[in-house]
């Protein structure tokens, strides 16, 4: 009882930073409808900007975590406004190409810089921890868990409330309207992405202060993201982060009982059961239906 | 999306004099690929062979992404299958690699069946996330069945000595294979894109629809252009599995086929007969010379390559060439402007 007591509590922290990984590949599925397979690249780099700012300067992980975050939202501007944007008329398979292409780029060129070894970010309070009898909650997961919240709280009031959330809301149900309406779409298409891209950034850092990382990873990353933007349907932000609860608690519990690596195709198994049962996700889609995208 | 594929239908003359210059190079090209053995390097008749193969994987590719407009992003799982039921039929039912093969060639179309009739009905980004978690939940399998695949460390197919069932065909032997299996999936491409069927699948990539309103039974369309991509993928997975000897779940169902596939027939042109070899021959060379000279860099200056493609070729090689010939200029510029925001 108590050993799946502890694989849940694991399963719900770890659905909480998985959230935060998703979160922004749906937005931008949601929103450009271009699905991003550097989304996990995105994440690592993201881890080693702040391993490195660590490392080199020793800046405090949580501060790096903002560095990283900008910088990444940068980087995901000028992709999107100066690439992306470039074929988002083009057929779905050019766009996948493209973040392919990026992708590659991305996480062999940081091969060439760090080398492909496991790295971490190592910081004096996360390995601390509360204790309930047998169960044990790490801080460093705590803390992912509550950022993954908060974030996905604010993105989510940011969305709704304030004017340019509702801009980049009308560009993604209608395009065509929005601009008619004086919204500039290439800008609100950059500032999603980068939007994206910045809390890849912040969910790497995260990444790494609770775990280990290589940039082989950022592929797991990617396919964990499709899974919980399915789950959650497209750019719902809190459909992103029961989406990713619910990965993480798969995960958990299917690690006590499975060997090996066995718990991905678990994941792959729910996503394809969600997708032939109920595409527009748990929460439902905002945007239009799945089966008659084109 | 619509405009492309439209253009695509047109089918080139084969009664104009540049249809017989064509016809008369193809014969020549050809004659001399059948006597190749006996006049190049023995490495380099194995390029030549891994370059039919890109061709036959790109073209099968082709019939489901091309015709019928379904970005499949999981066709490696066909190859992966295909391998492994050749590998694990010779190397624990100790049979030979012919009946192996028919065998690998059913468990695709069967597979693609299978898959099919779900996951066809998702469009767009669904179905393409899809076929890519169908093909990564598959490798894990594998993986995690070591009794029957030999799991992570790979299964080895019999191939020298007394063990072997069928000799070892050698570099030879594998580029008449690869060579054959790539007329094979020519001519069935060339079958499809004027058949009934061919029409169907183009009809159903510009509005499905408008296609099912007109009769088309649209499911069965697609369940077929899956299963003939299927066994083409299957058939060509098992002969790479029998030339490879031992083969590993991570090479044999790695994303980076797919993504090849789906590159090679971009680069070539989509939904044309010639354009997926076109794009197989150019980029494998490409990365081939990439390899021997930038050993470091040349996956990176690969994704580079496939982000330049995609933005300034988005109508293939084949398309550009008919748009030189007709317009004496390339418009790469008016390809940017015709898909960017």
């Amino acid at each position: 009882m108590e050993q799946f007591l502890q694989a849940t509590i694991n399963g719900l922290l770890q659905g909480g930073l998985y959230a935060l990984v998703g979160v922004g590949f749906s937005l931008v599925w949601g929103v450009i409808h271009v699905v991003n397979i550097a989304h996990g690249a995105f994440v690592i780099l993201g881890a080693y900007v702040a391993w490195k700012l660590d490392g080199a300067f020793g800046i405090d992980p949580l501060l790096g975590l903002v560095v990283a975050a900008v910088l990444l939202f940068v980087i995901g501007y000028a992709v999107q406004r100066g690439v992306i944007n470039l074929v988002i008329n083009a057929p779905i398979w050019m766009t996948l190409l493209l973040t392919f292409g990026l992708e590659l780029l991305l996480v062999n060129g940081l091969i060439l810089i760090f080398t492909g070894d496991y790295r971490s970010i190592a910081t004096s309070y996360a390995s601390g921890g509360l204790s309930f009898g047998d169960v044990r909650i790490p801080y460093g997961r705590l803390l992912a868990f509550g950022l993954a919240v908060l974030l996905t709280g604010l993105l989510a009031m940011f969305m709704s409330r304030s004017k340019t959330g509702q801009a980049i809301n009308a560009t993604g149900m209608d395009r065509v309207t929005a601009r008619l309406m004086g919204i500039n779409a290439r800008h609100i298409y950059a500032l999603t992405f980068a939007i994206s891209a910045a809390l890849a950034g912040a969910a790497g850092t995260m990444v790494g202060i609770v775990g280990t990382f290589n940039p082989v990873d950022a592929g797991v990353f990617t396919l964990r993201s499709f899974v919980i933007a399915v789950l959650g349907g497209l750019g719902n932000m809190w459909g992103a982060l029961a989406g990713g609860i619910v990965l993480g608690l798969v995960e958990a519990w299917s690690g006590q009982y499975l060997s090996g690596t066995l718990i991905h195709a678990i994941g792959f198994g729910v996503l394809i059961l969600v997708l032939i049962v109920r595409p527009t996700g748990l929460l439902g889609r905002p945007y239009s239906e799945a089966r008659a995208e084109t | 999306m619509a405009e492309s594929a439209a253009r695509s239908t047109r089918i080139p003359q084969p009664s104009s004099p540049a249809g017989w210059i064509l016809v008369g190079l193809g014969a020549a090209g050809f004659a001399y690929l059948l006597y190749a053995p006996v006049l190049l390097l023995e490495s380099f008749l194995r390029t030549l062979g891994g370059v039919f193969m890109f061709a036959t994987l790109a073209l099968a590719w082709n019939i489901i992404g091309g015709f019928a407009g379904y970005a499949s992003f999981g066709n490696v799982v066909f190859f992966g299958l295909g391998g492994y039921t050749v590998a694990t039929l010779m190397a624990k039912a100790g049979w030979t690699f012919w009946p192996a093969l028919v065998v690998a060639g059913a468990v695709g179309v069967l597979f693609a069946v299978l898959m099919g009739l779900p996951i066809l009905r998702l469009r767009g980004h669904y179905f393409a996330i899809a076929t890519l978690s169908v093909a990564e939940g598959m490798r894990e399998i594998v993986v995690n069945m070591p009794s029957l695949t030999g799991g992570g460390a790979g299964i080895t197919i019999p191939a020298v000595g007394l063990e072997a069932t069928t000799s070892y065909p050698g570099n030879t032997g594998f580029y008449y294979f690869f060579l054959i299996l790539l007329l094979v999936a020519l001519a069935v491409t060339w079958r499809v894109s004027r058949s009934r069927f061919g029409y169907s699948l183009r009809a159903i990539h510009q509005d499905e629809d408008s296609a099912a309103a007109l009769g088309i039974n649209t499911t069965r369309a697609k369940v077929a252009a899956f299963a003939l991509s299927g066994l083409l993928t299957a058939l060509t997975g098992a002969i790479y599995a029998f030339q490879q000897v031992t083969i590993y779940p991570n090479r044999l169902f790695s994303i980076e086929f797919t993504v090849l596939m789906v590159v090679m027939a971009v680069i070539g042109g989509t939904g044309t007969i010639f354009g997926p070899v076109v794009g197989a021959v150019g980029l494998q060379f490409l990365s081939e010379y990439l390899r021997q000279n930038y050993l470091e860099l040349h996956t990176v200056l690969f994704g580079a390559i496939i982000i330049l493609a995609v933005i300034f070729l988005p109508n293939g090689i084949v398309e550009s060439a008919r748009e030189l010939r007709s317009t004496k200029r390339i418009r790469f510029l008016d390809n940017v402007k015709a898909n960017r925001l």
